[in-house]
């Protein structure tokens, strides 16, 4: 609480939190209602401009612009939510392998780290949807997988320095299981870095949605997304140039939030840099 | 890094560098920043240059490939496509874009077919069928030669047709009742007997298993092709693009009238329109009918026109599947689509089709009003087989990724209306040919028929639509035994008509083709031009 | 060196293990080849008889066996469907994507670097806050969409100004290399802008972090002033960070210039990726992306090899694990 409060204080807090919270209470809403059924299709009338029945104008099969990106919001809602467990869940696990007090496996996994790394996301999702096919599970899978690797590379100084620490020594001493340590010590002190790094991923997710999508290896077809709403209008781009503005606008939008989400939660959350933390 | 440079260029100058390197980015500091504003300055004016020196050569001419002397016709034409062959080998790989650009072009047939799908003469010059109906004589024409300067004879007619049997090269099946094909030299004809008369064996060989190749000429066929035909390739980029040269050494009276037509391959609708707007390609075939709006508009221009086809939308239910083989179901479906919108949604251009067979081809009846959209009659056949919007029946449609998203999500919703949940699966290509035409393993499959005279395919219960009815089996068999058109034509109409009646897809429309180009060309195909598209006769003047 | 050599045994490693999964994912595929060739309306018995022809039908051993030992070679196997060489068909397309990349990141260093330098000099808290927002939006941008946007803008036939064309490659490739890299100035620009802006943000938190440490006072105290305290002493601190910035962003950059390749309907190795696949064109997708990881995993080797070089603290430490600690 006291952490919102703060972010909140800050006008990029402000500006995040808001967007953030709109995508949430959007999402939610879709599921009860859309300003139109998203089955409503229209073949009479593609393409049609902003109109009061349609404010956002209509797609390709004269379905309503606005209920598909609203569907949508919810698509990349579950796409960055599963894609941020995995590669929090992946990096972590990594990290406790680099921080492992056993120095054979904690050398390999830095050194396989290393190299993992320079595989693009890309390329693990053409891999991948060439068994799967075009699915949701292509992009979390291969965006967590990556940004796990990240995030493991970037959290590791953190976390060293929390396992070569006194108070995780005298934990050990006193007879701490391994895994409890490092969930209960080393874990909270890599947490500045782990939001940072999430909530960039999460960006990093809806934007990797929107280019898998539009390969034709993201989201399915007949799922809203707003990968799927770019994609589909970019083929109508010449004649209806003003359907694509909203899901890029909308798209650029929420990863700005999301970046700034990362650094406003940082500085709000780290003791060392708000005071008010330190009060309560 | 330019500092860094900097600093390098110089550093043998004095002894001590790291001196020398701080006081070289010292004068450098503000001269590095100047560079970059600099750079962009002079890449903007660049730009600006070349945009403001643009207008002159569009006045020219526009394109800078096409050359012209006062007005005069160009010697380039480029032609955008859409479907690209993967290779030259038309023997073996199949696809209707080799059959488009190659045929007529580069290989000719023993026949031809015109822009109504009849067929003309094209190496035979006449031909002779027995009062049985069993045997075919195809005289020729004289002094053939083909592109490589080797004469052209009934040798090599003959050669080419044993070796697409033989060989069972890419539709040799649909050549399985030929007993043998003999060819005179001295006589300059080319027999082929039968085991069973056929009706369609002259139009069958219009396309590839007529095609003559040089029995003495070796290249690989998947990257060159010689043939007799008015052009010749000289230069084929897999999947991007191929430049046809005019033939100089050309027999007949087809000659090419423009010496390269280059065919761009454009995948992607936008990059089409593009290339058109621009004026990187003159001619544009198939554009997608929704873009069309910007050329349609601009009659000073450009020109657009719809040109009538064979292909077939045909949205197959698995006669043998789990709900499919429910005729009440299927007759709701084929009542709930409605064509009218689908068509209106695509733009309008294309055709409704109540049948299996497309006006193009022989036996061709209006069957439209068979199953007109009735979204009542569609319920009550829905709740008749004991679902409805409540209680909805789920099936899945299977459809290859290059048609669009767009087809399933409209049937989807029109089908929810009479209680269908409709699932869509958009997959590859080879995906469907996989789980859909060789395993059968589907509920609704979509797919464009392209192909002409194909009635086949419903009088053969092994085929992938897993339709079996006797009668028109028995109908179509009499018909390709009808030794005259007309009784074809009745027979085939009247197995449709059953085939139709009975439900095993929907025809959701006839797809027509629409071509845009700029004003000033001539000679283009506008029927048929997936398939068959001869380009001798095309020009560019502006 | 112990470091070199581990590094080099690890990238060997690497490589037999992509090839090994590449492979296997592949076999997994509904489809084949052979089927695509036939096409619609072929017996069962042609499927078949092409499926002989290719040697499909061999133990999946045995073709994995034929693939990597042909790989060893630096025969990268013919396509079955083009039946060239799939050596030929990468150059082709690479002759389009490196250009394109190279240029991509140019744009991107020349936009990044500059930027983030004036950002760390800026002054003014309007002018610091400019910075931080379009750094933030640069980076914020879907690809296809930055490539939309600038199609709308500039594209010849379409755009608002008229000026580059924004489809397709000139036919005679780069035989033609003024218009061949006339046609990939809106890619390279779209990917550059995109890639920049997330470089603008590195380059200023390196300086911001140097600066911090005082080095940046030092070197004024000396006497500069203090922009040439940032881009001398600064930015020459921050090299060995920035290459190997950009060095992953140069492997994360292939997601946004594929999806440009499509874009822009340029016959690159991304475009010829997706296409390939779709054909199911096994022998030249396994070796495409082979190739692709190789290349990726060997541009992480040079970086790393190259991050040591650069910063000569790295080099005296005995294990590069120690360094951090």
């Amino acid at each position: 609480m006291i952490v919102l409060r703060s972010m909140w204080r800050r006008s990029e807090g402000k500006f995040a939190l808001v967007v953030l919270g709109l995508w949430l209470f959007v999402a939610l809403v879709s599921l009860f209602w859309t300003p139109q059924p998203l089955l409503a299709t229209d073949g009479y009338h593609v393409w049609a401009k902003p109109s009061a029945a349609h404010w956002l104008g209509t797609d390709g099969t004269g379905a309503d612009v606005l209920s598909w990106l609203m569907a949508g919001s919810r698509t990349n809602l579950l796409i960055v939510v599963l894609t941020v467990l995995f590669a929090g869940a992946f990096g972590l696990l990594l990290v406790a392998a680099m921080v492992a007090r056993k120095s054979a496996l904690a050398g390999a996994s830095v050194v396989v780290i290393d190299a993992l790394i320079s595989i693009p996301t890309v390329l693990l999702a053409l891999i991948l949807a060439v068994p799967l096919g075009a699915s949701i599970t292509v992009i979390v899978v291969a965006c967590g997988f990556g940004y796990g690797l990240n995030l493991a590379r970037v959290a590791r100084p953190a976390a060293l320095l929390a396992a070569r620490s006194s108070y995780v020594e005298s934990a050990l001493a006193a007879g701490a299981s391994g895994w409890w340590t490092f969930v209960r010590h080393i874990v909270p002190n890599t947490l500045p870095v782990l939001l940072v790094q999430l909530s960039l991923s999460a960006g990093t997710a809806v934007l990797a949605e929107s280019g898998l999508t539009y390969l034709g290896i993201g989201v399915p077809s007949g799922v809203p997304s707003w990968g799927h709403s770019l994609a589909t209008s970019v083929k109508f781009i010449n004649v209806y140039p003003l359907t694509v503005l909203w899901p890029g606008l909308i798209v650029t939008i929420v990863v700005v939030a999301l970046n700034v989400f990362g650094d406003v939660l940082r500085d709000a959350a780290d003791p060392l840099s708000n005071p008010e933390l330190r009060r309560s | 890094m330019s500092d860094n440079n900097g600093a390098h260029g110089q550093s043998g100058a004095t002894t001590d560098s790291s001196l020398e390197g701080r006081a070289k980015t010292q004068k450098n500091g503000p001269k590095w920043w100047l560079g970059a504003v600099i750079g962009v300055i002079v890449a903007i004016a660049i730009i600006v240059g070349v945009n403001l020196a643009k207008p002159n050569a569009g006045a020219q001419g526009g394109n800078p490939s096409t050359v012209e002397t006062g007005g005069n016709a160009a010697d380039i034409v480029t032609i955008g496509l859409k479907l690209a062959p993967t290779n030259l080998d038309i023997r073996n790989t199949s696809g209707s874009a080799l059959d488009q650009v190659l045929i007529g072009n580069v290989y000719e047939g023993l026949v031809a077919r015109d822009g109504n799908n009849q067929v003309v003469p094209s190496i035979a010059k006449s031909w002779e069928e027995s009062k049985d109906g069993l045997t075919y004589t195809f005289h020729l024409n004289d002094n053939m030669t083909f592109s490589n300067g080797d004469a052209l004879t009934a040798e090599d007619v003959a050669w080419s047709i044993n070796q697409l049997i033989k060989n069972q090269y890419h539709d040799a099946d649909s050549l399985s009742m030929v007993k043998s094909v003999a060819a005179d030299d001295d006589k300059n004809t080319v027999t082929i007997t039968l085991k069973t008369a056929n009706s369609n064996l002259l139009w069958t060989l219009t396309g590839r298993p007529g095609l003559v190749f040089d029995k003495d000429a070796t290249y690989d066929a998947k990257t060159e092709a010689i043939g007799s035909g008015p052009y010749t390739v000289a230069k084929f980029v897999a999947n991007d693009s191929i430049t046809l040269k005019a033939n100089p050494r050309y027999w007949g009276s087809h000659k090419a009238k423009t010496a390269t037509v280059v065919v761009k391959y454009l995948a992607d609708d936008n990059a089409a329109v593009n290339a058109l707007k621009s004026g990187d390609v003159q001619v544009l075939a198939p554009i997608t009918e929704n873009l069309a709006e910007p050329f349609t508009s601009d009659s000073e221009h450009y020109t657009v026109k719809a040109g009538d086809d064979t292909d077939k939308y045909v949205m197959a239910f698995n006669s043998k599947g789990k709900n499919t083989s429910d005729k009440r179901v299927r007759q709701a479906i084929r009542y709930a689509i409605n064509h009218e919108e689908l068509i209106a949604s695509r733009g309008g251009a294309d055709k409704a089709l109540g049948g299996p067979i497309p006006s193009l081809d022989p036996g061709y009846e209006d069957l439209t009003g068979l199953y007109p959209h009735d979204e009542a009659k569609a319920k009550a056949l829905m709740q008749e087989a004991g679902y409805s919007t409540d209680k909805p029946l789920k099936l899945t449609l299977t459809y290859a990724n290059i048609y669009g998203t767009e087809l399933g999500d409209q049937l989807r919703s029109q089908l929810a209306k009479i209680g269908i949940d409709l699932k869509v699966n958009v997959v590859e290509f080879s995906t469907w040919l996989q789980d859909v035409y060789t395993n059968k393993d589907y509920d609704i499959s979509l797919v464009d028929h392209n192909e002409s005279h194909d009635f086949y395919q419903w009088a053969d219960p092994t085929y992938y639509y897993n339709y079996d009815n006797k009668e028109v089996q028995r109908l179509y068999a009499q018909a390709i035994a009808a030794t005259s058109d007309d009784q074809r034509d009745e027979l085939l109409a009247k197995a449709a008509k059953i085939v139709s009646e009975d439900a095993p897809a929907d025809w959701l429309f006839n797809y027509r083709v629409t071509t845009a180009w700029a004003n000033g060309v001539s000679g283009f195909p506008v029927n048929l031009n997936q398939t068959l598209l001869p380009l001798y006769n095309v020009t560019y003047t502006k | 060196m112990r470091f070199i050599v581990r590094r080099l045994l690890l990238f060997v490693a690497a490589l037999f293990g992509v090839s090994v999964v590449v492979f296997a994912a592949l076999r997994i595929l509904p489809g084949d080849v052979a089927s695509v060739m036939a096409g619609l309306n072929s017996p069962a018995s042609r499927v078949e008889a092409l499926r002989e022809q290719f040697g499909l039908n061999r133990p999946l051993v045995v073709q994995y066996a034929d693939w990597a030992e042909g790989l060893l070679r630096g025969d990268f196997g013919t396509s079955i469907l083009t039946g060239r060489s799939v050596t030929s068909l990468i150059a082709a397309r690479a002759s389009i994507t490196f250009p394109l990349i190279v240029l991509g990141l140019l744009v991107a260093i020349m936009i990044g670097v500059p930027l983030g330098v004036a950002a760390t000099l800026a002054r003014s808290d309007a002018a610091r806050t400019a910075f931080h927002v379009a750094g933030l939006i640069g980076g914020a941008i879907p690809a296809l969409w930055g490539g939309l946007l600038l199609i709308l803008l500039f594209a010849r036939g379409t755009g608002l100004i008229g000026l580059f064309p924004s489809q397709g490659f000139p036919l005679d490739g780069w035989a033609a290399p003024g218009q061949a890299v006339w046609s990939l100035i809106l890619p390279a620009l779209t990917v550059g802008i995109i890639v920049g802006a997330s470089l603008m943000r590195y380059t200023r938190s390196a300086l911001g972090d140097i600066a911090g440490s005082g080095r940046i006072d030092m070197a004024m105290a000396c006497g500069m002033t203090r922009a040439q305290a940032v881009t001398g002493v600064g930015l020459r601190l921050a090299m060995p960070q920035l290459v190997s910035v950009i060095g992953l962003t140069f492997a994360e950059m292939i997601t946004g210039v594929m999806v440009i390749e499509n874009l822009f309907a340029l016959p690159g190795i991304g475009s010829g990726l997706v296409t390939d696949v779709g054909n199911r064109d096994l022998i030249a997708v396994q070796s495409e992306l082979f190739m692709l990881a190789a290349f990726f995993l060997l541009v992480g080797l040079i970086v790393d090899l190259l991050h040591r070089a650069l910063d000569p603290r790295l080099a005296t430490a005995a294990d590069a694990t120690e360094v951090i600690a």
